[in-house]
């Protein structure tokens, strides 16, 4: 009994505890996706490199000196402006195209593809890693975790709790999931669209850019780590139902738990195929994935 | 009154046909310009360009199988690399046991055929978002299977694949022969381009075409959509299979970057600042983008935002890319001659 005991305390509780901060991470980055799709029909390609700009806006405030909380708050208001134009500027012109997930994917592809360059040209191509905010580590159940990724676990939930609240209890929320029901009967109904598309595209990237923020410093920063990490989120938000909140929340974390606890038995390198072959199941079964669209319950 | 036998006999010419031929002419001058492109390469003796030249060819046919998938199935795939990798290698793996240009060939069909219609058992059932998303992530995974295993080379790709001779029946070429490599590979492209071209003018092809103007309708009128869609995507791979074949005769290597996510998308820009759905867009696309990132990369290593702009720029003000500005021109010369 007693070594299979020491295998939960010293391999699988280490092992899901670790998943559960990536989790927390994917969710963060898959819940902006999630409702820019949910809602305006749009496959953001760029997500990830708005996750990379999050992360390098906080290394470049926080190394001019920027406390670490101010800028949970200060980088989502920086984003929220940038995501707002790229919605009016760029999206808005395809919108109405005939096939607009193909022209929405491709052009946000091409601003990735920009974005990316563009952060290589101000940054760099080098890795770098912000200092860590909490140090330190405390024992949970036996197993040393360190306090980071304990705040990040608190706060990502934190932030998924607000998020699912303001979607589905406030007046807001409900505007927002009335233009994604039907977007003329909402606008004769006196809803400003457009405003309430671009506003919440521009919430979508702000989110990301938390995420960029909160996840820098455990996963560092460099021009690519948008693309390293959106294949998982896509993944999670197509596994969980493309536009849906409890979905990507909920195949975020069981899919980090599958990919932690394969490389238990599988080498490591093995993790992105695993997660694909969730994904083919879940397509083949149930195509539009575990749950319904954002506004559509 | 009219006989309506007579207009069954008068030879149809419909938009689509007609659009085809326009894209038929665009490729002659394709072909045309690349011949005297060749003739001045032997003629100062150049080696850089007519390989360069080659190797924009070569991806012009990634292209080209993203075209069929994209411009006449609208399906986007954002993983042709995969079969594009997957025709190198089995060429490559070919190559360095029996030198031969036909065998290589053969080889990377049949593999893409097998690997083509096994994915598609997978993909076929998707369309949409969740076909680009599900073509994105089989080929990350196979690219990511490359460059884990130790027998294919690993991060390292195959190095030293053997000169091979081209046996053409009339004569010989040697691959590493600049001139006669790029005209192999010229009429490598134009036939899978010919080929292409033929398919798509057969009820096939129309069944396609009507896939992507409105699939519901399909059925009704006695096809099968994912018959249609299984067909097409192992058609694209086949195409992307045997360009990636011709890789390693021209560079004497292949490497896991073949399959990454970079080669599919670059192929994605080809197509769409070339013209969706033309055919000659991709062959015109893959050296307009060579040009471009040799020109640019030149001033700066950072060509990839110039691109990425333009390309912005094309999705947006030019749907029908490129040949969308020149192709409407010569349809209209071609219906004038007609009469």
């Amino acid at each position: 009994m007693a070594p299979f005991l020491d295998y939960i305390q010293f391999v699988l509780a280490p092992q899901m505890i670790t998943g559960l901060s990536l989790g927390v991470a994917v969710v963060l980055v898959a819940l902006g996706l999630t409702i820019i799709f949910g809602l305006l029909d749009v496959i953001n390609m760029a997500h990830g490199e708005f996750y990379a700009m999050g992360a390098y806006l906080a290394l470049a405030l926080g190394a001019a000196g920027v406390n670490f909380w101010l800028l949970l708050v200060l980088v989502p208001l920086i984003m929220v402006p940038i995501g707002y134009v790229v919605e009016r500027g760029l999206i808005q012109r395809v919108f109405n195209s005939p096939d607009r997930h193909v022209t929405t994917l491709l052009l946000t592809f091409g601003l990735g593809l920009v974005v990316e360059e563009g952060l290589k040209i101000v940054f760099g191509p080098n890795t770098q890693r912000p200092p860590t905010p909490i140090s330190g580590a405390v024992e949970v159940l036996g197993v040393l975790l360190p306090n980071y990724r304990l705040f990040l676990i608190v706060v990502g939930v934190a932030i998924v709790a607000a998020v699912a609240l303001v979607v589905n209890k406030t007046r807001y929320g409900a505007i927002v999931r009335a233009a994604a029901y039907d977007r003329n009967m909402a606008a004769s109904l006196g809803v400003p669209v457009s405003r309430v598309f671009a506003l919440t595209f521009a919430f979508g990237v702000a989110l990301a850019a938390l995420a960029g923020v909160l996840l820098a410093p455990i996963y560092s920063v460099f021009p690519t780590m948008g693309r390293d990490f959106i294949f998982l989120a896509f993944t999670v938000v197509i596994v969980g139902g493309m536009g849906s909140i409890m979905g990507a929340v909920i195949a975020g974390l069981v899919i980090t738990q599958i990919q932690a606890l394969a490389s238990l038995i599988v080498s490591p390198v093995w993790g992105d195929p695993i997660v694909f072959s969730v994904m083919v199941l879940v397509l083949v079964m149930r195509p539009q994935g575990l749950f319904g669209r954002l506004g559509h319950a | 009154m009219r006989d309506p036998s007579t207009v069954l006999v008068r030879p149809v010419q419909d938009r689509l046909t007609l659009a085809m031929r326009a894209s038929h002419v665009l490729v002659a001058i394709f072909v045309a310009l690349a011949l005297a492109f060749a003739a001045i390469g032997v003629a100062i003796d150049d080696t850089f360009y007519l390989r360069l030249a080659t190797e924009a060819l070569i991806f012009s046919g990634l292209a080209l199988s993203v075209d069929i998938l994209l411009g006449y199935t609208g399906l986007l795939s954002l993983g042709q690399a995969l079969y594009f990798g997957l025709g190198a290698y089995v060429s490559a793996l070919v190559l360095q046991r029996v030198p031969s240009f036909w065998a290589a060939m053969a080889a990377a069909l049949v593999a893409c055929v097998i690997v083509g219609a096994l994915a598609g058992l997978i993909v076929y059932r998707v369309r949409g978002v969740y076909f680009a998303l599900v073509t994105f992530g089989l080929a990350q995974v196979a690219a990511k299977a490359v460059y884990n295993t130790r027998e294919l080379g690993a991060s390292d790709g195959l190095i030293g694949i053997p000169v091979v001779p081209v046996d053409l029946g009339f004569g010989t070429v040697q691959s590493n022969a600049p001139a006669g490599f790029f005209l192999i590979t010229l009429g490598v492209i134009v036939v899978l381009y010919l080929a292409v071209a033929y398919l798509f003018e057969t009820p096939f092809g129309r069944v396609l075409i009507a896939l992507r103007a409105n699939e519901r309708r399909v059925p009704f009128l006695g096809y099968s959509p994912r018959a249609a869609r299984l067909a097409a995507y192992v058609l694209a791979a086949v195409v992307a299979g045997l360009s990636g074949a011709l890789y390693p005769m021209l560079r004497g290597f292949v490497s896991p970057e073949l399959l990454f996510f970079s080669t599919s998308g670059n192929a994605i820009i080809t197509v769409v600042t070339g013209g969706v759905g033309t055919l000659a867009g991709a062959l015109y696309g893959g050296v307009i983008l060579t040009v471009l990132k040799s020109v640019i990369g030149s001033w700066t290593p950072h060509h990839l935002v110039v691109i990425g702009l333009l390309f912005m720029a094309a999705v947006i003000f030019l749907p029908k890319g490129l040949m969308g500005l020149v192709r409407p021109w010569i349809e209209r010369l071609l219906r004038r001659t007609a009469r």
